[in-house]
């Protein structure tokens, strides 16, 4: 039953918030060194399958694998599977009371990945695969939104993620921002990372993915390479949505 | 997981910092020793002398009782209605308070021979018109809570047509009078003399009526004190020591030898600045108890306050309950019912006695541990959520993440609610004045009782309250630039 060939494994998962049944039947699998970007309209569900991914969110019914071992299990260890999955999130969220390296450092001390100054020299070489390596001691607050968000990528990859989950990182920034982030996330793809996108940058999305998943009204509607979804929808939804977005 | 090591740490740190508070029981001495209770504000029965020691005609007596009947006496003057309270809840052997000897009170306690007679008069402004009780038609007059005079103006209230207004100490009721508020008032006779004395400026205008006797008092089943108490009043009365206690306080009958009796036990400069050197050294012990009530209760309340703060925050249905349900509860109790419930309801419930000291400290412990528990909370809850979702996503623990991430925010937005708390936990050990903790309020209370100087001791009470609460404002605006520069 269990396949390690994939990262993920989304079996019919369905989640409520109460009445509102946000995420129906969802069935996802992403394999490894696969990038997959996630685009559809606001209040799809995009974010919840990537929070649900992570277990930042549970599940009403069905089943999330991770390498294989079922989250929802009792006795598998959330913190456990979540040192192996970074996330990115739109508002960045840095620790506004350390510094830069700090925030890059806590998790890997903390839960004893590697010693301070083992950490440290890491960190540093993180820092400069995002290009800031001069902001270690900086404040996050001092940095812009372009500079914070990479450094919430150098934090994520400290712990050494298999996977990285990215929820519309350059959503939030100004338009000469963006294109620092995408270097990152694309030296990252290039590399091998298994990564699930968030996004509605879709020149980018066409370069980097291996698929694009159309989600809409918290269903999976279309899915294929990028060709098929961006120059060949076949469904209406998704070409009123790619118009509504290529023409903006 | 984390409910539970939070549940055991608070229970354990609160129970283990109690205990060391606790006074240990101390060892059976040879002679029995008998807490007896005793009124702070009824001069000549018992007062504070310019020394700060008990004296008065109440604690002579026991005393010299005791001595004759080979006991010993803790006398605590710790208020009349406490006095009653926590002997009704078993926390103190007796009560001598110049306490009327009343059918009611016959019924709940034993009450003794009766040791002084006494009986109420009314007493107005000096130069006032009213001269008797039919001239009270639609006045308003001033009683003390709990006293037999009081019982008798409320029994030809509805006769003489007059309204009443209680107070919980002599003094208060007094001022009431001479600041016209109230035409009259109703008081024991000798108390009322010893006020006059002293210089209060009232008159007797009636003969003392519904003559009592005042009695001791014990549980109903402290018959073996109760017959020590009995037998050695009347040795007193037969060796004449009585009558020389009684002249001791209230001279041998003519104003003059009362003037002189009365003189002994008072300050002899009764200007602001004399007052102030003669009782600087009685402020300063009362001070010196706030700031120590203050200080252990700032601790513990801050101890508590944060661990069911905390409660209020973790991921736990069970553990967010305990922690609403506390704040609810001792925010929306008033300290006073509090204090109260803790020092005389919580004994009669357990059997065992509460130290005035230790229940003052749970009062504030529960009341300005609710309110620093709901800043606590609410200073977490005001971190972004993404503060902690960011961390969680790296694989903390939720412990790690809230100590690490989320705290070390939350505190900085909780600075300043912890110095306001400070201040009015500061001002808050004032209440605790009603369980006789010998605060500086109560202290007040006391010298006021004895001297009848309301306006200025106040006065000195509040300068006192004041510079403390801005050296105590300093230091904490020092402390929060000192947190918020790190
Ligand atoms: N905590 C929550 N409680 C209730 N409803 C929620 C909650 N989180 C999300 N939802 C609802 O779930 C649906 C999907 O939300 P989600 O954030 O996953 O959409 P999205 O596709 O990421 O949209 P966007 O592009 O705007 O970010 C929305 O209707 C949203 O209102
Ligand atoms: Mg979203």
């Amino acid at each position: 039953m269990t396949d390690t060939t994939y990262r993920v494994q989304m079996q019919d998962v369905y989640k409520d918030y109460g009445t509102n049944h946000v995420i129906k039947d969802v069935n996802l699998n992403v394999k490894n060194n696969e990038v997959v970007v996630l685009i559809g309209p606001s209040g799809a569900g995009k974010s919840t399958v990537l929070r649900m991914i992570n277990g930042l969110e549970t599940t009403t019914k069905g089943h999330i694998l991770i390498d294989g071992a079922d989250i929802s299990q009792a006795h598998v260890d959330i913190n456990h599977i979540r040192e192996k999955i970074g996330m990115v999130f739109q508002h960045f969220n840095l620790f506004p009371h350390m510094t830069v390296l700090e925030n890059v450092i806590l998790a890997p001390v903390e839960l004893k990945k590697a010693d301070k100054a083992a950490a440290t020299a890491e960190a540093r070489q993180f820092l400069e695969t995002v290009g800031l390596t001069e902001k270690a001691d900086a404040m996050p607050a001092s940095l812009s939104g372009g500079q914070q968000q990479r450094v919430a990528i150098a934090r994520a990859l400290a712990m050494h993620p298999d996977i990285m989950l990215f929820d519309e990182p350059t959503s939030a920034l100004d338009p000469e921002m963006v294109g620092d982030v995408l270097q990152v996330m694309r030296k990252l793809a290039q590399q091998g990372m298994t990564m699930v996108i968030v996004t509605h940058e879709m020149g980018f999305a066409k370069e980097v993915a291996d698929r694009v998943v159309f989600f809409d009204g918290g269903k999976i509607l279309e899915q294929g390479t990028p060709t098929e979804i961006f120059d060949h929808p076949q469904e209406e939804r998704t070409q009123a949505f790619l118009n509504k977005v290529l023409q903006a | 997981m984390h409910r539970k090591s939070y549940l055991t740490a608070f229970t354990t740190l609160f129970v283990a910092l109690l205990f060391t508070l606790w006074p240990a029981p101390t060892a059976q001495a040879a002679e029995k020793t008998y807490t007896i209770g005793t009124d702070v504000t009824y001069a000549p029965f018992e007062f504070a002398n310019e020394k700060n020691q008990y004296v008065g005609i109440d604690i002579d007596l026991m005393n010299a009782i005791a001595k004759v009947e080979g006991f010993k006496v803790n006398i605590k003057p710790v208020g009349f209605n406490a006095a009653v309270q926590a002997l009704e809840a078993g926390q103190i052997d007796g009560v001598i308070a110049g306490m009327s000897i009343t059918p009611e009170r016959q019924q709940k306690f034993l009450m003794s021979d009766p040791y002084y007679k006494v009986g109420v008069v009314m007493a107005v402004k000096q130069g006032s018109k009213i001269k008797s009780l039919k001239q009270l038609k639609g006045q308003r007059v001033a009683v003390k809570t709990g006293t037999a005079a009081g019982a008798y103006a409320l029994s030809v209230k509805d006769k003489y047509g007059f309204s009443t207004v209680t107070f919980d100490d002599s003094n208060n009721m007094y001022q009431d009078v001479t600041t016209g508020n109230s035409v009259a008032c109703f008081e024991d006779s000798p108390v009322m003399q010893y006020a006059i004395n002293t210089g209060m400026k009232l008159s007797i205008v009636t003969k003392p009526a519904n003559p009592t006797g005042y009695g001791f008092a014990t549980n109903k089943k402290n018959t073996a004190l109760m017959a020590k108490f009995n037998a050695g009043l009347k040795k007193l009365k037969a060796n004449g020591q009585y009558t020389k206690i009684v002249q001791k306080y209230l001279g041998t009958g003519s104003k003059k030898s009362q003037a002189a009796a009365n003189k002994k036990n008072q300050e002899t400069d009764r200007s602001f600045w004399g007052l102030l050197k003669a009782n600087w050294g009685t402020l300063m012990g009362g001070l010196q108890e706030t700031l120590l009530v203050t200080i252990v209760a700032i601790i513990f309340a801050t101890i508590v306050g944060i661990l069911i703060g905390l409660l209020g925050v973790l991921p736990n249905v069970f553990a967010r309950g305990i922690s609403t349900t506390f704040i609810y509860i001792f925010r929306g109790l008033p300290l006073l019912v509090l204090a109260l419930f803790i020092y005389t309801g919580v004994p009669s419930l357990i059997g065992t006695k509460v130290p005035a000291f230790v229940a003052g400290i749970i009062t504030l412990t529960l009341n300005e541990g609710a309110y620093t528990a709901a800043f606590v909370k609410g200073g977490i809850e005001a971190v972004d959520v993404g503060q902690m979702e960011a961390a969680r996503s790296l694989g903390l623990p939720f412990g790690k993440a809230l100590r690490k991430v989320i705290l070390p925010q939350g505190i900085r937005i909780m600075v300043p609610s912890f110095v306001n708390q400070f201040i009015i936990t500061l001002k808050d050990t004032s209440i605790l004045s009603i369980i006789g903790i010998l605060e500086l309020t109560q202290t007040g209370k006391i010298i006021i009782a004895r001297n009848m100087e309301g306006f200025k001791i106040w006065t000195m009470v509040a300068i006192i309250y004041v510079v403390i609460i801005t050296l105590l404002t300093w230091f904490s605006k020092w402390v929060q630039k000192k947190v918020q520069a790190s």
